[in-house]
C-alpha cells in the first residue's frame, strides 16, 4: 500500500490509480511497471501504436483482464485484492460486480446482443441488476436511445441497423447503468468512415453535458486532440510522453512521439 | 414369390406394438443423449485440463467403435461381472451414451459459436454469471443446435432395429420373430421399413417446421 502519496484535497484524489501494473500474456509482456492516475471527471486520451497495451488498460478496468503484477485502484478500492481482517485476497465475484457498477464499456466491435432490440439491448442490465424496475429501465431506455438520436430504431434487431447506429445503441447501452466512468474502445475503428462522426458527435456531447470520467482508445488523433484534457501516449507498455493534447500533438518532447505522429499524418489524418 | 395380405394383418398388430417400443427406445434413449452429451460438452470444456482429457479420452472411445459391440458388451458381458441388464436398459443406455458423444459435440460447437464479445458484454454489463447464460449465451447457442439434435434423433431411430440383436422386440425384433415362425420375409420386413419410412418423414417435416420458426424469429 501507499506507493502514490494522495493530494490532500477530496476533488482532486484521483478516480483511478494504475500502481506499477504488469500484464503478460504468455512470454509477451503487454503492460510494464505502469503507473498513471486519472482524476474524476477526467477525459483521457490513450494513443499509440497497436499493441501497445491501450486496449488492455480499458479491459483491465472492465475486469476483463487481470493484472500480472501490481494493483488497479478505483475510488480508492483495489480491483484486484480484498482485505479481510488485514489479510489480502484475490478479488471475488461479489467484490468484482461491485466495482464494476461503477463502469461502462463501449467495445470496438459493438457487441451487442443480437437476439435483443435496441432497447431491450439498453433495458437489460439495469432490469437484470436491479437498478431500476422495468418501466423505469424502458423510459430511461428510450431517453437514452433519443439521446443517440435512434428513438425511432428502439424495437429494430441489431442485424438492421447500420455500424455507426449499432455503436450508438451500445453508448447508450453502456450509458444505462449510469457509470462513473465510461471506457471507449477503439469505439470508431470497425466503422465506414462515413459512420464515424454520427458515433464521434455522441461522444463530444456526452463530454460536454456530464461530468463522466472517460478513457478514450483512440487511432483518431483528430479527435483525441479535441476530445482530451490529457494524452497518454504509449508504446510497449509504457507510456512515453503525456501532456495536454495541444503539447503532445504540436510539440511533442519525444522522438517516438513525433515519428508516431508523422506516420500518422502521412496517413492522412487531421491532427 | 407372393404378397399375402392375410398374413400382412395377422403379423400388423404384433409389428405395430413393436414401433410403439422403437418410438419409445428412441425417445427415452434421445432424453439420455442430450442428458449424458451435455455432461460430456461441459467436462470437454472444462477449465481443468485433466477433466477434459478424460472426458476427450472417454467420448472418442465410445464413438470410435461400433454401436453392436457396445451392445454385446452391455448386454453379454456385464453380466459377467454381476451387471444384469434388461435388453430394453441395455439398449436404452447402449443407444443414449453413443449418441451422447455425438450431442456433446453439437452442444461444444453451438457455445463456441457465440462470440466472445457476448461474454464480455454481458460482463460489462454486470451481469451475474446465471444471468449471462440464461439471457445471453443460450438464447444464442441453442437455435442453432436444434436442427443437428433433430437429426440425430432421426439417425437414432433409424438405429433402433440393431438392438434386435441383444434379443429387444422393437419393430425389427417383432418382425424376425414372426419371419423365424413362418419363413415368410417379404411382408414383415416390408412393413417395417414402411414404418420406419413413415415415422421418419413425419418426424423429419416437423424438425423442418421448427427450424423454419427459428429462422423466422432470426431475421
Amino acid at each position: 500500500m501507499g506507493l502514490h502519496v494522495a493530494p490532500k484535497t477530496a476533488e482532486q484524489s484521483p478516480i483511478i490509480e494504475f500502481r506499477n501494473v504488469e500484464k503478460s500474456f504468455g512470454a509477451i509482456k503487454v503492460l510494464d511497471q505502469l503507473c498513471f492516475s486519472v482524476k474524476p471527471g477526467e477525459h483521457l486520451a490513450l494513443i499509440g501504436p497497436s499493441g501497445s497495451g491501450k486496449t488492455t488498460i480499458l479491459r483491465m478496468l472492465m475486469t476483463l483482464e487481470s493484472v500480472t503484477a501490481g494493483d488497479v485502484v478505483v475510488n480508492g478500492v483495489s480491483l484486484n485484492h480484498e482485505y479481510k481482517n488485514a489479510k489480502e485476497f484475490p478479488a471475488s465475484e461479489a467484490h468484482l460486480r461491485k466495482m464494476r457498477s461503477d463502469f461502462g464499456m463501449v467495445f470496438q466491435h459493438f457487441n451487442l446482443f443480437p437476439h435483443k432490440t435496441a432497447i431491450q439491448n439498453v433495458t437489460l442490465a439495469p432490469v437484470l441488476t436491479g437498478l431500476l424496475s422495468k418501466a423505469e429501465a424502458k423510459k430511461r431506455g428510450l431517453e437514452l436511445l433519443e439521446k443517440v438520436g435512434l428513438a425511432d430504431k428502439a424495437d429494430e434487431y441489431p442485424s438492421r441497423l447500420s455500424g455507426g447506429q449499432k455503436q450508438r445503441v451500445a453508448i447508450a447501452r453502456a450509458l444505462a447503468l449510469q457509470p462513473k466512468i465510461l471506457l471507449l474502445d477503439e469505439i470508431t475503428s470497425a466503422l465506414d468512415p462515413e459512420l464515424v462522426e454520427e458515433v464521434l458527435n455522441v461522444i463530444t456531447n456526452l463530454r460536454n453535458e456530464t461530468d463522466m470520467t472517460m478513457l478514450l482508445v483512440t487511432h483518431e488523433m483528430g479527435f483525441a486532440k479535441d476530445f482530451a484534457d490529457r494524452v497518454l501516449f504509449f508504446e510497449r507498455g509504457k507510456i512515453v510522453e503525456e501532456g495536454p493534447p495541444g503539447e503532445i500533438f504540436h510539440s511533442p518532447l519525444h522522438e517516438r512521439t513525433k515519428s508516431f505522429l508523422r506516420k500518422v499524418i502521412a496517413a492522412g489524418q487531421r491532427v | 414369390m407372393n404378397w399375402s395380405w392375410d398374413y400382412v394383418s395377422e403379423i400388423t398388430p404384433s409389428l405395430l406394438q413393436g414401433l410403439l417400443v422403437t418410438v419409445q427406445i428412441t425417445l427415452i434413449s434421445s432424453v439420455v443423449a442430450m442428458a449424458v452429451g451435455l455432461f460430456f460438452a461441459i467436462a470437454k470444456m472444462s477449465a481443468n485440463r485433466w477433466i477434459s482429457r478424460i472426458a476427450v479420452m472417454v467420448t472418442e472411445a465410445i464413438r470410435r467403435t461400433p454401436l453392436l459391440v457396445q451392445l454385446y458388451f452391455l448386454f453379454y458381458v456385464l453380466p459377467d461381472i454381476g451387471i444384469v441388464l434388461s435388453p430394453l436398459v441395455a439398449g436404452i443406455v447402449g443407444l443414449g451414451l453413443h449418441y451422447a458423444t455425438y450431442v456433446s459435440e453439437v452442444y461444444r460447437a453451438g457455445l463456441i459459436n457465440v462470440p466472445k464479445g457476448q461474454w464480455e458484454a454481458a460482463r460489462a454489463c454486470n451481469l451475474t454469471g446465471r444471468q449471462t447464460w440464461t439471457q445471453i449465451i443460450l438464447p444464442q447457442a441453442i437455435p442453432p443446435m436444434i436442427p443437428p439434435l433433430g437429426n440425430y434423433v432421426i439417425a437414432m431411430f433409424k438405429e433402433t432395429p440393431i438392438l434386435s440383436a441383444i434379443t429387444v422386440l422393437d419393430i425389427m425384433g417383432e418382425a424376425l420373430a414372426q419371419a423365424n415362425f413362418s419363413y415368410r420375409y417379404l411382408e414383415p420386413i416390408t412393413l417395417v421399413a414402411t414404418g420406419f419410412l413413415f415415422v421418419s418423414l413425419c418426424s423429419a417435416a416437423v424438425i423442418r417446421l421448427l427450424e423454419n420458426q427459428l429462422n423466422l424469429r432470426a431475421a
